[in-house]
Parts: C-alpha cells; sequence; structure tokens
C-alpha cells in the first residue's frame, strides 16, 4: 500500500506529527512515503514546529485539593435545629478538640461555677442600701452632734 | 455535620460531629481495583466512598478538558465539581444501556456545562501587548512566552466551537478519533474534517502573525 503526498498531509493534520503513533493500518505506508520523500519529509518537519507552537499555549495545574473540595461538596449536610445549650457546648468542645474527657469535664465545671458564681452575686445584694436607708444615714451624718475627733 | 481532615499518609478523614471517624485511604479503599462501571453501580446504590474514588481517580482528568474551555483555573475546577456533584445527585443519569464508557459520557456532561458557561460569560478581549513597567533581566523572555500563550488561546477561542472540541479531545487530550467522535456525538469522518480545518485555520493564523513565513 502507498500514499500519496495529499494523503499523507491529510493523515499529518488528524493524527499528528508522530508517524509511529498513527493507527496501525496506515502507519507502515506513512513511514516508507516519508523515507522516500524530501517533500514529504519537510512538511513533516513543519507539522512538528506547528505543534510546538500549540503545545506552548498556557494550562494552569488544578488545586492540590480539588477532589477533596468535591468530596467534602458532596457530603449529605445535617438539617439546622434550634441551638440548644449542651449542642452549644459539646459542639464549642469539639471545635477545640480537647482530647481527655477528664479535661472537658474541667472545662464544664469551671463555666459551670462562673454561672454560678453570677447568680449568687447577683440574688444575694450585700452592702446594698434602700433608698430610706439612705437618705437616714445621710442626715445623722450631716447633723451629727457628738465629739468630733 | 461530617467535616474532612488530611490524614498523614494522605488519607482523607471523614469526622464526624460526635467525633466518629471513617477513613478512605486515599479516597479509594476497596475500589481502586474496581473499573469505572462497576464504581458508578456502587454510586448509583449510593454508597459514598465509592463516589470518593470516583472522584479521586478522575478529578484532574476533567478538570484538564474544562481549562481547555473555559481558559480559567477558578471556573474549571468548578464546572467539574458542578458535574461531579449532579452526578452524586442523580447518579442514574448514567445508563450503562445507552453510554458504554463512562469517561466518554461524563466528558459529555463537563464539556455541557463548559459551553453553557462561555454562553453567559461575556467574551473576553485578550491583550495583544502586554506592558510592564518596570522590565528586570529575564522579563522579556518571560513576556514572550506569556504573549505567544496568550496569542495562541486567542487563535483557538476565535475557531468554530465544534472545531474547538475537537482539537482539544484529540490533539490535546490525546483521546482517539473514535471516542472523540462518540462524545461529540458525530461520525469520524466528521470529527476528522473538524481538526484538519481547525489545525489549517490554526497554521495559518500562526504564518501570518509570524509574518507569512514558514511557522
Amino acid at each position: 500500500m502507498t500514499m500519496d503526498p495529499e494523503q499523507f498531509k491529510e493523515n499529518l493534520l488528524v493524527y499528528g506529527a508522530n508517524v509511529h503513533q498513527w493507527p496501525e493500518d496506515i502507519r507502515q505506508a506513512g513511514l516508507e512515503a516519508l523515507e522516500t520523500s524530501s517533500e514529504l519529509q519537510a512538511l513533516l518537519a513543519e507539522e512538528e514546529r506547528f505543534e510546538g507552537v500549540l503545545t506552548t499555549r498556557r494550562y494552569e495545574e488544578p488545586s492540590r485539593d480539588l477532589a477533596q473540595r468535591i468530596v467534602s461538596a458532596s457530603q449529605p449536610k445535617k438539617k439546622k435545629r434550634w441551638p440548644s445549650l449542651v449542642g452549644f457546648f459539646s459542639e464549642l468542645v469539639w471545635e477545640f478538640s480537647l482530647p481527655k474527657p477528664a479535661l472537658t469535664a474541667v472545662s464544664v465545671s469551671l463555666v459551670f461555677v462562673l454561672i454560678l458564681g453570677f447568680v449568687i452575686g447577683f440574688s444575694n445584694p450585700i452592702g446594698s442600701l434602700s433608698t430610706e436607708q439612705g437618705q437616714t444615714d445621710l442626715q445623722e451624718f450631716l447633723y451629727y452632734e457628738g465629739e468630733v475627733l | 455535620m461530617w467535616v474532612t481532615r488530611e490524614h498523614p499518609h494522605g488519607a482523607i478523614v471523614f469526622v464526624s460531629d460526635h467525633g466518629a471517624r471513617k477513613i478512605i485511604e486515599n479516597m479509594d479503599t476497596g475500589f481502586s481495583h474496581l473499573d469505572d462501571e462497576s464504581l458508578i453501580r456502587q454510586i448509583q446504590q449510593g454508597n459514598h466512598e465509592a463516589f470518593a474514588a470516583m472522584v479521586n481517580r478522575h478529578s484532574n482528568r476533567f478538570y484538564r478538558i474544562a481549562y481547555r474551555l473555559v481558559f480559567n483555573k477558578g471556573d474549571a475546577e468548578d464546572m467539574v465539581q458542578e458535574a461531579f456533584l449532579r452526578l452524586w445527585a442523580r447518579p442514574q443519569l448514567w445508563n450503562p444501556g445507552k453510554q458504554a464508557k463512562f469517561t466518554t459520557w461524563f466528558y459529555k456532561v463537563v464539556i455541557n456545562l463548559c459551553l453553557d458557561l462561555n454562553k453567559k460569560k461575556k467574551p473576553q478581549e485578550l491583550p495583544e501587548d502586554i506592558e510592564l513597567a518596570d522590565r528586570k533581566p529575564g522579563q522579556d523572555a518571560l513576556l514572550g512566552i506569556h504573549q505567544e500563550q496568550a496569542l495562541i488561546d486567542g487563535f483557538i477561542k476565535e475557531l468554530p466551537e465544534r472545531q474547538q472540541l475537537a482539537l482539544n479531545l484529540c490533539f490535546y487530550e490525546g483521546l482517539s478519533n473514535k471516542e472523540a467522535a462518540e462524545i461529540l456525538g458525530i461520525k469520524v469522518k466528521a470529527l476528522q474534517s473538524l481538526i484538519m480545518r481547525a489545525k489549517t485555520t490554526l497554521k495559518e493564523k500562526v504564518k501570518r502573525h509570524q509574518g507569512g513565513g514558514s511557522i
């Protein structure tokens, strides 16, 4: 089987400048035609240069985490519920990834003691005076007639 | 909620609210021996690990064709993500009776998404000349490379859509004419004609740009 220059040119465009990668049924004929014709050799050289130009085309590699991102995005999302105090603390504890249950218990206890302190502080106002009592004390102070040291 | 964390050995670890963990080694545990068609059957049964394996296997390949079509990294990644999420949401769309090969079908999905995006986007003019304020040694060569890249991109963008697709699939992706023709839904002869026309046009444009001489 022989290949004329026109066929060779077409195959060059369709299958590219690497004749060794042409389909099996035309490869041998292509190589034989190439060996005997300097015109075809020049065509091949031109095609190689052209393909070299085409391969200079800009390309950016994908982000390294592309696959990971796609898989994460496909995870079923949990329905949003009303926030509860336990849920909030559980999420908070999880977010900071406390390693041991003991540490978690200590943190929760500290928060509890803090809240308890506030509650006791507000419910038992030691040292606060009623308005009436405050006025009486002021009068006693202003009109004190006793001994001044 | 499940979040992913990277394992020191490159595995992907899914961690739930309550600390439950499932590790998918390289997102391919137990699935690396399966071919695409078997994997998608698993996906159709709701197997998320099979889906992860599929994404891990093919995301870069489909990113390449998406990038060649939308000319932008961010958009290309979004298109690939969108295509895979559609696959996960509706895996029954792949019908083994109709489509012989998963990748052939999925190329169509990605290509269609990219073409839709291109239709929505305004055409952008590629800069003919890029000027740098202060040129340093070595920048001239870099500038030359960037200009050449922009030029080739510009020439390819000017090709008719089908010629661009044929060129991208066969020349840049290295697919066989038969597979590319199947993706585009045309006959092999028609595909070859598209490649020839695309290359001939590009060759003329490159020659004209280089002053009419040989390339």
